[in-house]
């Protein structure tokens, strides 16, 4: 290889093409981790804020270009992520990385006349994923609506086992009492994994007592979730309706999913044009032609009865404020959709409900491929899922082989501080662990954990 | 502003100049010469001073632009009067003018000397004094981007704050293996140098020292007659070291990973050889007449253009004796200066290249009123920005430089002296014409004058906004209100 005589390797070479949201969430994430990242984008302003921000090296032009991938080394680059705003031009940023490179390849499709068909275009363009950050947003809020009480839920484990934050609310059980007290309480296979209390996340040990406005994250098997959630009191009842401002691309993910799941869905979009394309694509939505910032429209067409309010307009201070005004006239579950993350800390303030970041959820999927890739190829990572602003990592781990952790009690593994097992994947049966359980091969096994960059199940140890 | 940042670099740089120091030191163990004492305590001091002010590690590591040029030129400032202590403690260099003005010339590489009598210093000095155009070539702040880890992207702006040239690219997306590069391909082109000094029959001491200066493209000479003494072997290894250290250094990263294609597109480097060869052609048939030696002719040209070009200043012959038109080229060169990413100093061929495009787009734009046309470097669009900033370091070029040249005039020298003196310092050369020509020296000037040719020699090296950021009042108020608030608590 030509440029061998180049520096220790230790991070992989990374081409993001592309700086917006998610493009920008990456790289941010993607030098943490200490790879080498070349940037290409159309606009120099943005490659020349990005350069200065970050130990990385800028290009401008076209990404999809042969000649512009060769200036910024396609031929001896591990990875290629395609995140501009078009579709078409991710795809072909991508075929012709693929053709030139041995580089695997990442892209962002999002329009829904493409998403029918991702497996296809994965397998015949060879591309390494396709992510599509609506879709995943819509996934996450279609699962909250689900499950209406918690505040996240995220699934592992092929959806056996369910990741939920809540709340605690006052004179709650949950209030005062501590967390080994509480699984005798409660008989149930569930595991409280990581908790915050005043901005900071504690990954609690067993006297660790809950109070009431803690944050708390647990985990447990799909079917327990619901029992436990009954047991401290919570209702679990899904939501029957639900009202989306906003008839973009996610607004679609999610009507579709929703109505699937029997969850009738009214959208309310400001474009006439939208609407009709709405209303064939999804025949059994009500679709509003109307100002989904008009508190009036909003009045007639029943914020004060609907049951969750989800906006999902392109603009976050709209989102926010719909948010807040539907959290003050109704009883509805709400869910806010984020898109630029500044002033994390005043949003955070703000009683916002539910809050779903998509570039954040397209980013996890993508760093959790690239610290599988770093580890050998070999993928070790099933999912990646970060909490609490990302200093928590849930990371899902395939065991593939035999080591020192494995048939071995976990009580004996000398684990690192702030780290927490949370559930063993065996067979598709979820078992929360005890000390007295192992670790086998074949398993996939969730870490909840402060540290960040584990790339295998080995890093667990001290 | 981020002050502890700043005084944090400034402890690294002081560690570095300490550590740097015990070189000579080796010399002085070699040669037994007592010397060595005295940069053995400037050393233990510096390390000392380092030590204190990097005790304490800043919580923030982010550098804007502004920390970095000002980190930049008080690193310049404080690695000079460090420098300049042991030409005192000796007694070589008496004055503290006289031994500032030798350090700033040697770090900025001018290579300009107050001595008259080079081979009186002891070999400890000299090398040291040669040694500091070593460090000063590819800058002291892109080797502590090397070594030192700091974390964050933005230290890109120490670098952009002291690499030459009108934009600061990388070669690999790190900015720590970008520098570990350029030093890795500064370093292999100087032992080269000396490897084949040394096969000239040079001493070794004389091949080191002046490999240090070519590769820094100081040029301060060991000898009173600066290379005029030794074979034309030697000459025209010197030579072509002296060009090849002033080609933009992005070119050798391509040749070493054989990307030799995108070498030779680089628009910069073919008008440099344009330069240099139509320049040397000039100089040999002006002079031919008079040396009347076609070897020879040849030899004087390609090495004084070579030398002034970029801009090193090592001479062979007395150039003030030559005919006006080859005198008239050797101070246009001083100002074209070498390539941008390169060692050497001047106004650089890039910003040249740019300037005279500009000029034809202007040109065309009385034609076309409403044509519009990018300026193109390299097949690239050039930025407004990056035009917009070569016209104002131009135009801020030229005041200081007519500025200093009144400032020095009070001396009644005459203005050939006077002008040449103040091009050979800004430009970074070392020799310029009349009282201050390859066979003189800048000893002559009173203190005055020699502070304002020192401001001069840093502010071409640093390429002016980073040291005149700190005649900014931003740059005092932070600093002072930041003392004021210290003392009250």
């Amino acid at each position: 290889m030509r440029r061998d005589i180049n520096p220790i390797k230790k991070g992989l070479r990374i081409i993001i093409v592309g700086c917006g949201k998610v493009g920008t969430t990456l790289i941010e994430q993607l030098v943490k981790e200490g790879h080498d990242i070349t940037i290409i984008d159309k606009n120099p302003q943005a490659v020349q804020t990005m350069s200065d921000l970050y130990d990385i090296m800028g290009l401008v032009g076209n990404g999809a270009s042969y000649s512009v991938q060769m200036e910024a080394g396609i031929e001896d680059t591990d990875l290629i992520i395609a995140v501009t705003d078009s579709d078409e031009l991710n795809l072909l940023c991508c075929t012709v990385a693929r053709r030139v490179g041995h580089c695997s390849a990442i892209a962002r499709v999002r329009t829904p006349d493409y998403s029918r068909e991702v497996g296809y275009l994965r397998e015949k363009l060879g591309l390494a994923m396709i992510i599509n950050p609506e879709l995943e947003a819509a996934k996450e809020v279609a699962r909250i609506l689900y499950l209406p009480t918690a505040l996240e839920v995220n699934t592992f484990a092929h959806g056996q086992a369910e990741l939920i934050k809540l709340i605690v609310p006052e004179n709650n059980i949950l209030d005062g009492i501590a967390i080994s007290e509480l699984s005798k309480t409660i008989p149930l296979n569930f595991l409280i994994c990581a908790i915050e209390r005043n901005g900071e996340v504690h990954i609690p040990s067993g006297n660790f007592v809950l109070l009431k406005g803690d944050l708390v994250s647990f985990v447990a098997s799909r079917k327990d979730t619901r029992e436990f959630l009954e047991k401290i009191g919570f209702k679990t009842n899904r939501v029957k309706n639900t009202m989306i401002i906003g008839g973009g691309k996610a607004a679609y993910y999610l009507a579709k999913q929703l109505i699937n799941m029997g969850i009738s869905v009214k959208i309310i979009e400001k474009d006439k044009e939208r609407c009709e394309e709405l209303s064939i694509s999804l025949p059994k939505a009500i679709i509003i032609n109307g100002d989904g910032t008009d508190e009036e429209l909003l009045h007639e067409e029943g914020l004060q009865y609907t049951e969750s309010f989800v906006p999902l307009t392109g603009i976050d201070e709209e989102n926010i404020l719909l948010t807040l005004h539907a959290k003050s006239i109704s009883k509805a579950k709400v869910i806010t959709k984020i898109n630029r993350i500044t002033f994390k800390d005043v949003i955070s303030k703000l009683d916002l409900g539910s809050v779903v970041y998509p570039r954040y959820i397209t980013s996890e999927a993508i760093i959790a491929y690239v610290r599988a890739k770093k580890n050998s190829m070999n993928s070790n990572i099933e999912t990646l899922y970060h909490m609490f602003d990302s200093r928590v990592e849930a990371i899902e781990f395939l065991v593939d082989k035999t080591s020192s952790i494995t048939d071995t009690p976990i009580m004996d593994l000398s684990l690192k501080d702030n780290l927490l097992i949370s559930f063993i994947n065996r067979n598709g049966s979820i078992i929360i662990p005890s000390g007295n359980d192992c670790i086998k091969t074949g398993d996939t096994v969730m870490i909840v954990t402060t540290h960040s960059g584990f790339n295998d199940i080995q890093d667990i140890l001290k | 502003m981020n002050n502890s940042i700043i005084k944090y670099i400034l402890g690294q740089v002081l560690k570095f100049e300490a550590v740097l120091m015990l070189l000579p030191c080796i010399v002085a163990i070699i040669y037994t010469e007592s010397e060595g004492l005295c940069y053995l305590i400037t050393a233990l001091v510096c390390g000392a001073f380092g030590v204190i002010m990097t005790a304490k590690k800043p919580e923030n590591f982010v550098i804007y632009l502004k920390e970095g040029c000002i980190a930049t030129s008080l690193s310049w400032i404080f690695l000079s009067f460090f420098g300049c202590v042991p030409f005192m403690l000796t007694g070589e260099i008496p004055h503290l003018a006289d031994a500032l003005f030798e350090t700033i010339s040697g770090f900025t590489t001018t290579g300009a000397s107050i001595l008259s009598d080079v081979e009186s210093l002891s070999y400890t000095s000299i090398f040291w004094r040669s040694f500091t155009h070593w460090i000063g070539g590819m800058g002291v702040l892109v080797f502590l981007l090397a070594i030192i880890p700091l974390s964050g992207g933005s230290n890109i702006n120490l670098m952009r704050a002291e690499s030459p040239g009108p934009s600061v690219g990388k070669l690999v997306p790190k900015i720590k293996y970008t520098a570990r590069l350029l030093y890795i391909i500064y370093f292999g082109l100087t032992i080269v140098e000396i490897v084949l000094l040394l096969l000239g029959k040079m001493p070794v001491f004389d091949a080191i020292t002046t490999s240090f200066g070519t590769a820094g493209t100081g040029g301060f000479g060991i000898k009173n007659d600066s290379l005029a003494g030794y074979s034309s072997y030697i000459q025209w290894i010197v030579t072509i070291f002296m060009i090849l250290f002033g080609v933009n250094f992005n070119a050798f990263y391509f040749i070493l990973f054989s990307r030799f294609k995108k070498a030779f597109a680089m628009e910069e480097v073919r008008y440099y050889f344009i330069i240099i060869f139509t320049s040397i052609a000039v100089i040999f048939f002006n002079i031919y007449s008079s040396i009347k030696n076609v070897a020879d002719a040849l030899l004087h040209s390609s090495f004084q253009v070579a030398s002034i070009i970029t801009t090193t200043g090592y001479s062979t012959v007395d150039f003030d004796l030559w005919p006006q038109t080859s005198k008239t080229i050797l101070v246009m060169l001083m100002f074209i200066g070498a390539c941008a990413g390169s060692t050497g100093g001047g106004i650089k061929v890039s910003r040249f290249v740019i300037m005279i495009k500009t000029i034809i787009k202007e040109l065309n734009s009385y034609i076309h009123p409403k044509s519009i046309k990018k300026i193109k470097m390299d097949g690239k669009p050039v930025e407004h920005e990056v035009v917009r900033a070569i016209n104002v370091y131009f135009i801020t070029f030229m005041i200081i430089f007519s500025v200093s040249i009144f400032a020095i005039s009070f001396e009644d020298k005459d203005l050939i002296t006077n002008f040449t003196a103040v091009t050979a310092t800004i430009n970074n050369i070392g020799p310029g014409l009349g009282m201050v020509g390859p066979t003189c020296n800048f000893g002559h000037f009173n203190v005055f004058s020699k502070f304002v040719l020192m401001f001069d020699m840093l502010a071409g090296r640093l390429e002016l906004f980073p040291l005149l950021i700190l005649f900014h009042p931003t740059a005092w108020k932070d600093m002072i209100e930041k003392k004021i608030k210290y003392s009250k608590m």
